[in-house]
């Protein structure tokens, strides 16, 4: 164990790649790395832009997506001008659609999260969909058989054995990890299938069927206990949201933070300064499993049918992957990341209902914008050498 | 490493020559079956929607063959429009688009879209919701929603009767899709009408293991059915959209294809859809889902449909290039038995 | 001999799997075949799969875009081999496909030093979107790859028709992983490749093109890709499905990493899987037990974590996978 007294939060920002931070007070999440050599930074409006280039480069990175995007638009023969409009009018300025993409933003922040954690630690977690989906079941049948609880303290019940399953979930990757040795790609890409198939027998005529309706089903949570949306804000964003910053604060500011990031940079370091890596593995792993079990269990609560049936999980482990990469591994990223996303999903039928363009051209817009947020030559073409240094996310994958 | 800003600057500047070179309005475009958007609430226009369940327009299965229902009312007064839905949890979304239009009648497709019909049913009281493949309980329901229902047990049930009188080797295989209500009810016909036809025949049944890509592997269904050929099958039943499909291509791959191995398709006349498959697909186990849809949504026009459900008609498709080979006694008790289905002298236990 | 010793355990496992296999066939030479067949029907996509993995890897160059690369493939040569009635443009519409992919992920991770695993899940997430945009229904090819029996091979008892009776691809990454085996470590190429991935400074003084050898590799492993989607739309069937790859690109990688970044460990990684499933499936479809199907179907993925626990000891990645190299850094 790492001696308490150690200044937590001196060490460097996580994306700042090890070099100095030379980051203005007002945007400490933001800093500007100098690489060696580099000239004194510049001042005027290219200072500014250069000290904000982690926020400069992404939304010039959307822009730029969305204008490829619009080739592909034009080219199927539709007015990509017009197709824009729809598509951010339905997901931000109709009530229903505020609200399809707040709740859809919601639990990607949580999946995202789930993903951007264990990548501090060096572990890339491909399972978050098995998480999710062993969170949303936990939930689920705490919800139904403790259903004579007082509805507060059922609510917070069901929450918690959703954290719980979906912190156990991955927990078993771990232990693996630790104890056998166990490559986390391999073992979370098979508990995603095995948690499908256990779910499906439990669901499907199982122990927590609903067997008064046709279809492989929950019994549905019980009607005041639903976390009905306040008008658009559905109750889980506020969760997320604070869960996001939480996070941030976390990795930033606290021992554990500081311990964790040590073992993502170098564990054999970590090892010298008394850092577990065991530990920080399986804090890490049980944490983002919590998140991701919390985003099945808000998928349960918050969502139509509110019930746990095979659709719930629908792509969510996969897009927190996008969620954390868009965000570069930025906890706080996920945010903005996880609206973008959302507002395209809840746009994307009306693109459909209104211009009669498949909605998959959403999913290509993406990894547009993906591809453009992440290029680093974007960021070299307008800042040339005061270009900062982005981590590399994939070096966690030899670990 | 050289910043290389052509690399983006150039599709980034053609991209937007390209946007603004377009109109100011996207009136002009369609799905293809609307010319120009009529107005809903109007009485002269007759507007059905129609939301396919997880799953694609053109799925040469169910969402297809609902939405050709949905366009055999095409004509003067009718509008007709799709979505797709890409995420179960967007259906209460996806139908609202349409109720928000004012639509007549909506076709929602699958039981998994049952609780989001009803609930938007009863929002939406004037709207007739039709609902493919959802069973409707009395207690739950709504008055304006009809659902249209299949006994897929006595199309299944068909299928394994000409089965068990066409096999030499007395085993047939069934290669499903995930394991839910309708390839269950195909499943138990099959192996009952392949029994009550051949009392010694022994029937190889396969789910796919459930997921997101249960109806879409095909080349796992292809491995099953090469599998159940290779340990003596003769005649396999590919029953789940794209994995059955792989099934049926596999039979048709194999040598004896159309002789000795014989495959059969469902839910729709795979022989119009799943054309790889011609040199074996003897019939297909059909829900007569065009025909119900048109039907239920013709009455939605006139106003005489009934809320509940709907049994939709089931059997076997046209034998089409193996009309010949099939001898006539076999023919004849397969008719027999599907006549006994259809007026409930026979019932799938 | 020496070769025995130093891998007694590998050598006396394949041996055991070689013996009970054949007591097996024995028994019931059916049952056995068919389902050494299945396995490896099932296997042939994975190996394929986790040899674009174990190239890319050991260059230095994670590939999680092996689902996209396998769909787009899939994709292209079905599609190709619809237009023309030609099933030889078909396939080399895929490979070809699978090329460019390869190269995609090349220029943007070697050249562009874009995050591997971004690269990846462009590929993933744009395969998905444009195989399902373009998609046309009614389309069909003449007739898939047609199986045959490779001259005295396949006479021999239980591995000739498994093996040797079967497609032109599936006899292709048989041999791709014997071959991918011998280069990678017989090889200069072997060597460089093993070097560039391993430490790549180190292997930039010795005066080895690191950016070329990884932009090579990962370019030419997208080829495998191609053709591993090749195998699934026109020789295991004559079709294409949107999402038909149904995530065998991720047990692809799952089944790199369980053959330790090694061609050979990786195709009998992929067989062992594909036997489990095999087994799963004549469980299942011999109905002699009473078990839920979906506890059948549990079987492989939960015997891999078995057998990888059990085994224990890490394997270790490349050293330098997922690094970008920049000449001087």
């Amino acid at each position: 164990m790492a001696d308490p007294d150690r200044p937590p939060a001196k060490d460097t920002p996580p994306d700042a790649g090890g070099a100095p931070a030379t980051a203005p007070a007002e945007a400490p999440a933001v800093p500007v790395v100098a690489e060696r050599g580099a000239p004194p930074p510049p001042t005027g409006l290219l200072g500014f832009l250069v000290r904000h280039q982690a926020i400069v480069v992404p939304i010039l990175a959307v822009v730029l997506a969305f204008a490829i995007g619009a080739i592909l638009i034009r080219a199927q023969g539709f007015n990509p001008t017009y197709a824009y409009q729809r598509l951010f009018q339905r997901s931000f300025l109709t009530e229903g659609g505020l609200l399809a993409t707040l709740q859809k933003t919601t639990p990607l922040i949580l999946v995202g999260l789930a993903v951007a954690i264990p990548l501090k630690v060096g572990l890339f977690n491909i399972g978050g969909q098995g998480q999710l989906m062993a969170g949303g079941i936990g939930a689920a049948w705490i919800a139904h058989s403790l259903r004579d609880l007082p509805v507060p303290v059922l609510v917070i019940v069901s929450v918690i054995a959703g954290l719980l399953f979906g912190a156990m979930w991955a927990s078993i990757a771990a232990l693996l990890k630790t104890t056998r040795g166990v490559h986390e790609v391999i073992s979370t890409i098979m508990l995603n299938s095995i948690a499908v198939g256990l779910i499906d027998w439990l669901i499907n005529g199982g122990p927590l069927a609903d067997t008064s309706q046709v279809f492989p089903t929950t019994h549905a949570v019980r009607e005041d206990a639903r976390l009905l949306p306040l008008g658009v804000l559905p109750w889980g964003l506020p969760v997320a949201l604070i869960l996001a910053v939480l996070v941030a604060w976390m990795l930033k500011r606290t021992t554990l933070g500081f311990e964790l990031q040590t073992v993502g940079r170098n564990r054999f370091a970590a090892g010298y300064a008394g850092i577990s890596t065991t530990k920080a593995t399986i804090i890490a792993m049980a944490t983002s499993g919590a998140l991701a079990g919390l985003a099945g269990t808000l998928e349960l609560l918050q969502i139509e049918p509110y019930r746990y049936q095979s659709g719930i999980a629908g792509s969510l482990g996969f897009d927190g992957i996008t969620i954390a990469l868009l965000a570069r591994g930025n906890p706080l990223g996920t945010i903005p990341a996880a609206i973008l996303v959302g507002a395209m999903r809840a746009g994307a039928p009306s693109l459909q209902f209104e211009l009669g363009i498949r909605p998959e051209v959403v999913d290509v817009l993406l990894a547009i914008t993906l591809l453009m947020v992440s290029l680093p030559v974007i960021a070299k073409w307008i800042f040339r050498r005061h270009t900062a240094k982005q981590t590399q996310l994939a070096g966690s994958w030899g670990a | 490493m050289k910043a290389k800003p052509f690399l983006v600057a150039a599709p980034a500047a053609l991209a937007l020559v390209l946007a603004g070179c377009g109109g100011s309005t996207g009136d002009t475009s369609s799905d293809g079956s609307s010319a120009a958007p009529k107005d809903c609430s109007s009485a002269d226009v007759f507007c059905i929607g129609l939301v396919t369940d997880k799953g694609t327009i053109d799925d040469k299965s169910f969402n297809q063959a609902a939405w050709e229902g949905v366009k055999a009312l095409e004509g003067e007064g009718v509008q007709t429009k799709y979505i797709e839905t890409k995420d179960s949890k967007d259906y209460p979304a996806n139908i609202k688009q349409f109720t928000d239009q004012k639509y007549d009648s909506i076709v929602t497709v699958g039981f998994l879209m049952g609780e989001a019909t009803v609930t938007a049913a009863k929002a939406n009281p004037t709207v007739k919701f039709i609902g493919v493949d959802q069973f409707q309980d009395a207690a739950k329901t709504a008055p304006n929603v009809t659902g249209l229902i299949f006994p897929e047990a006595n199309a299944g049930y068909a299928a394994g009767y000409l089965a068990g009188l066409m096999t030499k080797t007395s085993k047939i295989g069934i290669v499903l899709g995930e394991e839910i209500p309708p390839t269950q009810m195909y499943a138990k016909g099959y192996e009952l009408g392949s029994k009550a036809a051949n009392p010694k025949i022994s029937v190889a049944k396969v789910y796919h293991p459930a997921g997101p890509n249960a109806f879409s592997d095909s080349p796992w269904g292809a491995g099953e059915a090469k599998k159940m050929l290779a340990q003596g099958a003769d005649i396999i039943f590919g029953a789940g959209g794209g994995t059955g499909n792989g099934a049926l291509g596999e039979v048709a791959k194999s040598s004896g294809a159309g002789t000795s191995l014989f495959c059969i398709g469902v839910d729709v006349d795979q022989w119009e859809t799943v054309p790889e498959a011609h040199p074996c697909l003897v019939t297909s186990a059909e829900k007569k889902l065009v025909d119900g849809t048109t039907e239920l949504l013709k009455q939605a026009k006139d106003g005489s449909i009934k809320g509940g459900n709907f049994l939709g008609k089931t059997g076997l498709s046209e034998y089409h290039d193996f009309d010949s080979k099939i001898p006539a006694d076999v023919k004849t008790k397969v008719e027999d038995v599907i006549k006994k289905l259809e007026d409930g002298s026979l019932k799938v236990a | 001999m020496e070769w025995f010793l130093r891998n007694k355990v590998w050598a006396t496992t394949a041996l055991l799997v070689l013996v009970a296999a054949y007591a097996f066939y024995f028994v019931n030479s059916n049952i056995a075949v068919s389902m050494f067949s299945y396995a490896w029907f099932l296997a042939v996509p994975l190996v394929l799969g986790a040899m674009v993995g174990v190239i890319g890897e050991r260059s230095g160059v994670v590939n999680i875009g092996i689902e996209g690369q396998m769909l787009v493939g899939a994709f292209a040569a079905f599609f190709a081999a619809a237009a023309t009635q030609s099933v030889i443009i078909g396939v080399i519409a895929g490979a070809l496909s699978g090329i460019a992919m390869g190269a995609f992920l090349a220029f943007t991770t070697v050249k562009g030093q874009l995050d591997q695993i971004i690269a990846g899940v462009v590929i993933n997430i744009v395969a998905t979107g444009i195989t399902s945009f373009y998609y046309e229904s009614g389309k069909t090819i003449p007739r898939g790859l047609p199986n045959f029996d490779v001259p005295l091979l396949s006479k021999i008892p239980l591995i000739g028709p498994v093996f040797f009776s079967d497609g032109p691809i599936a006899l292709f990454a048989l041999v791709i992983a014997l071959v991918l085996h011998v280069l990678l470590f017989k090889t200069r190429w072997g060597l460089r490749t093993r070097a560039v991935g391993e430490y790549p400074s180190a292997a930039d003084t010795a005066g080895i093109n690191v950016v070329g050898l990884r932009l090579f590799n990962v370019t030419v492993a997208g080829t495998l890709a191609g053709i591993a989607g090749t195998y699934l739309s026109m020789e295991a069937t004559s079709t294409f499905e949107r999402d038909m790859s149904a995530g065998r690109g991720f047990l692809a990688l799952a089944i790199l990493i369980f053959g330790a970044w090694r061609p050979m460990r990786a195709l009998a990684a992929a067989l062992f899987f594909g036997f489990m499933s095999a087994s799963a499936s004549q469980l299942q479809a011999s109905n002699v037990v009473d078990i839920p199907q979906q506890f059948i179907n549990l079987l492989p993925y939960v015997l891999t974590l078995v057998v990888l626990a059990a085994a224990a000891g890490r394997v270790r990645a490349p050293g330098a996978v997922g690094q970008p190299f920049v000449k001087g850094d």
